[in-house]
């Protein structure tokens, strides 16, 4: 989508105002009040290179088809999470179907904690807005390969697992070492499923990198594996906690290097994600952010406390040759061989426990995937939840057919669900069939099943 | 009794209304002299009138427009206060600007404080420069003034004699930008408006003529006279604010309608939605710059009953300019309205010669003169239709920063088109059944905009910004502050607070609004949480006096 042409850079502003998690949380709605003071006071809406589109509802077909919402998508979203997911879906298709440079989607609430099984809400995010889109392209548009750029402060852990396992998508984060911040994960050896090894990428952070270390990353690690990996179409998961005012992070990145950043890595669409700094970073790192998109000089965009960042030697040291051990697992991406320990028959399974921070449970899945010579193999995960003292809703089972799927692979995926449905001893049975665009849900309790295509 | 004088580009019109009947009506010429003009009309329709018994006069003009367009004004150089954010070589203001140290922040904090010395150095340029008109526009002024009033008190005192315009009370709303070009329009329009007002002044008192006399705004409200000067680039673009209001007062309440002007070169598009004009979003575009002027949201179309029509290859064209009447009443070329007289859809002008337009520009084609005016009829036609189409998706795509606003968003259609102006006839049926509406073309349609200006009335509009943890409240209009205390401050008092405020206004300028006309614009209500604690809250709201007219006309369409 590399078009730099004198079209222009989309923008849909959608702060919601009107919702919060809860009165006093991050996510509440002063979160963006003094971006929008901001915003508006300069113009920014006025300018001939910006153009301000009004969001729409995601369709729940579109997130069904990425993420399973447990027992259904209706149950897990708010409106305002559809308009989140709709205006990257919106801005997208308009950057595709070529009537736009590129975009940003400056809308909460935020979606890269949200995984691909949703059981409610997880570090702010209940539908992933980025993998929505995505996957959204990828049926609509055909677009085949994806880059995933994670800038916020946190692991995006959600996107992550969602694309684990798809080797067409590239997932890059880099963040706040999971040791100390949430959600604990995005260390260097997570590196993708065995069939997409080294398609996931992260790059933890020392506390205190400064602007010199994320560009060197970027510079270094992030635009060398762009360039080999050729993707059709770049997302920024545009988080801003990076901020050396961020009250959750503790980094020492500022509005220059926000704005540079977007600048050298020229996302088709950045979809903001996270940043609590509410007045002292998001007025000046969204400013940045649209400025750069739109190809508009940002060097009078400053914090008014700005001071100048320095980082230890070591920590640059470190950071130079933590981007070397990762190029060299890219080098050897395609050579790399499965763990064996992982393969159980046919399948490659994995056992997780997922922890949902908001809500306070523990989701525990079994994830298989489909060992296939000629195909990425489909997904079948399944899912409990655990609210303690042995209560539990109900197992659920989620079968995902891959876009490149094989035909072998799609008609025993469709088996295994009707055999699933037979068996009772799930409450929910899905199966979503990504190269026709069609969703199944069963629900063994009343007997019911519904479908959605695109 | 109310009289209305709209004075137009080509036509003046005016109006005498008495308890919504319409008394006389009056047609003139548009002169040079503008207010020779206003004169005129105004003695055609007062000729039998006790001038005792009038009550109000409002004039809608293009004084401000004729201004701006001519550039009659004296230079004006800009002290801009701009501090971080976009880059000053993105602005473009098209005259003298000087970017002078400081900046406040979005909550009206100072980040930045002036630089006396720069400032004194940068008037001393100016002054040997020969400017004596300057607009002092700081960014979020209208959220803390201070910087702004801080650079006109050593103007005052260093150079008494100069006028000075300050951003926070040209443009009071967020947009930079926009303030710099309204503050600069303000600026170089003040004078020359202010001598007009007082020429109309004088004449009205050697009438002996003491009614209420209104200025009409773009924005469908007025302004009495003498207060008008406050901000004169106001009442720009009032026609069509005038037309509008016309049809407004000469159809049903509560309808949704498209009033459609069709003059001799262009054609002005309003909407009126649930009996309410719709305003733009935002503010005028005035010379190709964005100004804060709230307007109504009008577009004009480059076609009319008199403009050109050729013949470019295999196709019929019209050409957005005006050579002299239609080719029937003796003009020079083939018109729409010669095509209109074909399809015997006008009485004017000569029936013979309207075919030959035809001929001339469809023979050549092989079409007949009757197929040839159909398409010159369904060109103009299309053309207006999809305007009118474009202005109801653009009003539907404005954007939504609440959920509930995103959600009831939902497709508007109109059911009647509203023909004014003199050249609707016969366009008009066909433009409705293009877009499946009723057609009306009311009583009095050529003088609808003179009847609008006679029946607009007066508003006032007070916003109130109250910050709790900064312990203040802050009037945008005025830039009056004061102080609240931040425990028992709340949203009651708020309202409370702006609704005086209004009420103080209103006596002000001398007019009577009772405290249940007042509107409730705007809303916003906003805890500042700091950690996990609430530290204050922002208030942010408008009130203003209702909109609408002050009588119907007695008279539906036909
Ligand atoms: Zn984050
Ligand atoms: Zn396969």
């Amino acid at each position: 989508m590399r078009n730099s042409s004198d079209k222009k850079t989309g923008l849909i502003f959608f702060p919601a105002f009107d919702w919060a998690i809860s009165p006093t949380h991050p996510e509440r709605e002063e979160r963006l009040l003094y971006t929008r003071d901001q915003i508006f006071e300069e113009g920014i809406m006025d300018l001939p290179q910006i153009s301000e589109y009004v969001s729409v509802l995601a369709k729940t077909h579109d997130i069904a088809m990425t993420q399973f919402c447990v027992p259904r998508v209706e149950d897990r979203v708010t409106e305002a999470h559809l308009i989140a997911a709709g205006a990257a879906i919106l801005l997208a298709d308009e950057i595709v179907s070529g009537r736009l440079k590129n975009g940003f989607a400056l809308v909460r609430p935020p979606g890269h904690h949200a995984m691909r099984v949703v059981h409610g809400n997880r570090g702010f995010c209940n539908i992933n807005n980025e993998a929505i889109m995505v996957d959204y392209l990828r049926r609509r548009h055909g677009i085949k390969r994806v880059a995933i750029i994670d800038t916020d402060v946190h692991h995006g852990d959600g996107t992550q697992d969602i694309f684990w396992h798809d080797p067409d998508v590239l997932f890059i984060s880099f963040h706040q070492d999971g040791r100390t911040i949430f959600p604990g994960t995005g260390f260097a050896d997570e590196l993708g499923g065995p069939t997409a090894y080294a398609r996931t990428l992260n790059i933890p952070l020392p506390l205190g990198t400064t602007d010199e270390s994320m560009l060197y990353i970027l510079d270094n690690l992030i635009l060398p594996i762009l360039s080999d990996f050729k993707p059709d179409f770049i997302v920024n998961s545009a988080g801003q906690d990076n901020h050396y005012t961020d009250p959750l992070g503790s980094m020492k990145v500022t509005a220059q290097g926000y704005a540079r950043l977007t600048e050298k890595l020229r996302p088709d669409l950045a979809v903001l994600e996270g940043g609590y700094a509410i007045e002292t970073a998001l007025p000046y790192v969204n400013m940045g952010i649209i400025l750069a998109l739109a190809g508009l000089d940002y060097s009078y965009v400053r914090e008014p406390d700005l001071q100048t960042f320095r980082e230890s030697s070591d920590l640059t040291g470190y950071i130079h040759r933590m981007v070397n051990s990762l190029l060299q697992q890219w080098e050897k991406r395609d050579q790399a061989l499965p763990n064996p320990k992982l393969i159980k028959g046919n399948y490659y399974e994995r056992v997780k426990r997922i922890f949902y921070d908001t809500d306070g449970f523990i989701e525990e899945q079994v994830e298989k995937l489909r060992i296939c010579d000629n195909c990425p193999g489909y997904l079948a995960i399944d899912t409990e939840v655990n609210h303690g003292y042995g209560l539990s809703d109900g197992k659920a089972l989620c079968i995902s057919v891959p876009f490149t799927a094989c035909s072998s692979c799609r008609k025993e995926a469709a088996s295994f669900y009707e055999e699933a449905k037979k068996r009772k001893n799930y409450r929910q049975v899905y199966l979503q069939d990504k190269p026709s665009d069609v969703f199944l849900g069963y629900n063994s309790v009343n007997g019911q099943e519904w479908r959605s295509e695109g | 009794m109310y009289v209305g004088v709209d004075v137009g580009g080509t036509f003046t019109d005016a109006v005498l209304l008495h308890n919504g009947q319409i008394l006389t009506t009056a047609k003139i010429p548009t002169k040079t002299d503008l207010l020779e003009s206003i004169l005129e009309a105004l003695d055609i329709v007062l000729q039998d009138v006790d001038i005792r018994d009038l009550k109000r006069i409002v004039f809608s003009t293009t004084v401000i427009t004729n201004l701006i367009a001519g550039q009659k004004y004296d230079k004006v150089a800009l002290l801009l206060i701009p501090g971080p954010g976009l880059s000053h070589k993105l602005y473009d203001f098209k005259t003298e600007v000087c970017i002078l140290s400081g900046a406040i922040d979005y909550r009206g904090r100072e980040i930045v404080s002036l630089n006396e010395k720069e400032i004194e150095e940068t008037l001393t340029r100016l002054a040997t420069k020969g400017f004596k008109k300057v607009g002092i526009i700081g960014k979020f002024s209208p959220r803390n003034s201070s910087h702004e009033k801080q650079v006109a008190e050593i103007i005052k005192e260093k150079y008494p004699d100069w006028q000075v315009e300050l951003g926070f009370q040209a443009g009071p709303q967020l947009n930079f930008p926009r303030r710099v070009v309204t503050t600069f329009l303000t600026c170089a329009t003040r004078e020359p408006y202010s001598n007009f007002v007082n020429s109309v002044r004088q004449a009205l008192a050697k009438r002996e003529i003491t009614a209420e006399v209104f200025i009409l705004k773009a924005d469908t409200g007025t302004l009495p006279l003498k207060h008008s000067v406050e901000l004169p680039v106001e009442t720009i673009f009032s026609g069509p604010a005038a037309s509008t209001v016309g049809v407004q007062s000469l159809t049903s309440p509560d309808l949704t309608e498209v009033a459609i002007d069709i003059g001799g070169t262009t054609t002005d598009i309003s909407l009126i939605l649930n009996g309410q004009p719709l305003l733009s979003a935002k503010g005028a575009r005035v010379e190709g710059q964005l100004t804060q002027v709230r307007t109504l949201a009008v577009k004009s179309v480059p076609v009319g009953g008199d403009s050109i029509l050729e013949r470019v290859g295999d196709e019929i064209v019209f050409r957005p300019e005006r050579l002299g009447p239609a080719y029937c009443l003796g003009g020079p070329v083939p018109t729409p309205t010669d095509a209109l007289r074909v399809l015997d859809l006008t009485g004017l002008g000569d029936e013979g010669k309207a075919r030959e337009a035809m001929e001339s520009l469809g023979t050549p084609l092989g079409m007949s003169a009757v197929e040839t005016a159909e398409k010159v009829m369904s060109l103009v036609v299309k053309s207006i239709t999809a305007e009118v189409k474009k202005m109801f998706l653009e009003w539907e795509q404005e954007p939504a920063y609440r959920i509930w606003e995103l959600l009831q968003k939902r497709k508007v259609s109109p059911s009647i088109v509203v023909g004014v102006g003199g050249g609707s006839e016969g366009f008009i049926p066909r433009i409705a059944s293009e877009l499946g509406c009723q057609a009306i073309i009311p009583p009095y349609a050529p003088v609808a905009n003179a009847i609008g200006a006679a029946v607009a009335k007066p508003t006032l509009q007070i916003s109130l910004r109250a910050d709790t943890e900064q312990g203040y409240y802050h009037i945008r209009e005025d830039g009056f502050q004061g102080k609240i205390d931040r425990r028992s401050f709340n949203e009651g008092k708020a309202l409370e607070l702006a609704r005086e405020k209004l009420l103080d206004k209103a006596a002000e300028y001398g007019l009577e609004v009772s405290p249940e006309e007042i509107e409730v614009t705007h809303q916003e209500v906003f805890n500042m949480i700091r950690g996990w604690n609430t530290v204050g809250r922002l208030y942010d709201l408008t009130v203003q006096t209702s909109r609408g007219i002050a009588v119907p006309i007695k008279m539906g369409g036909k």
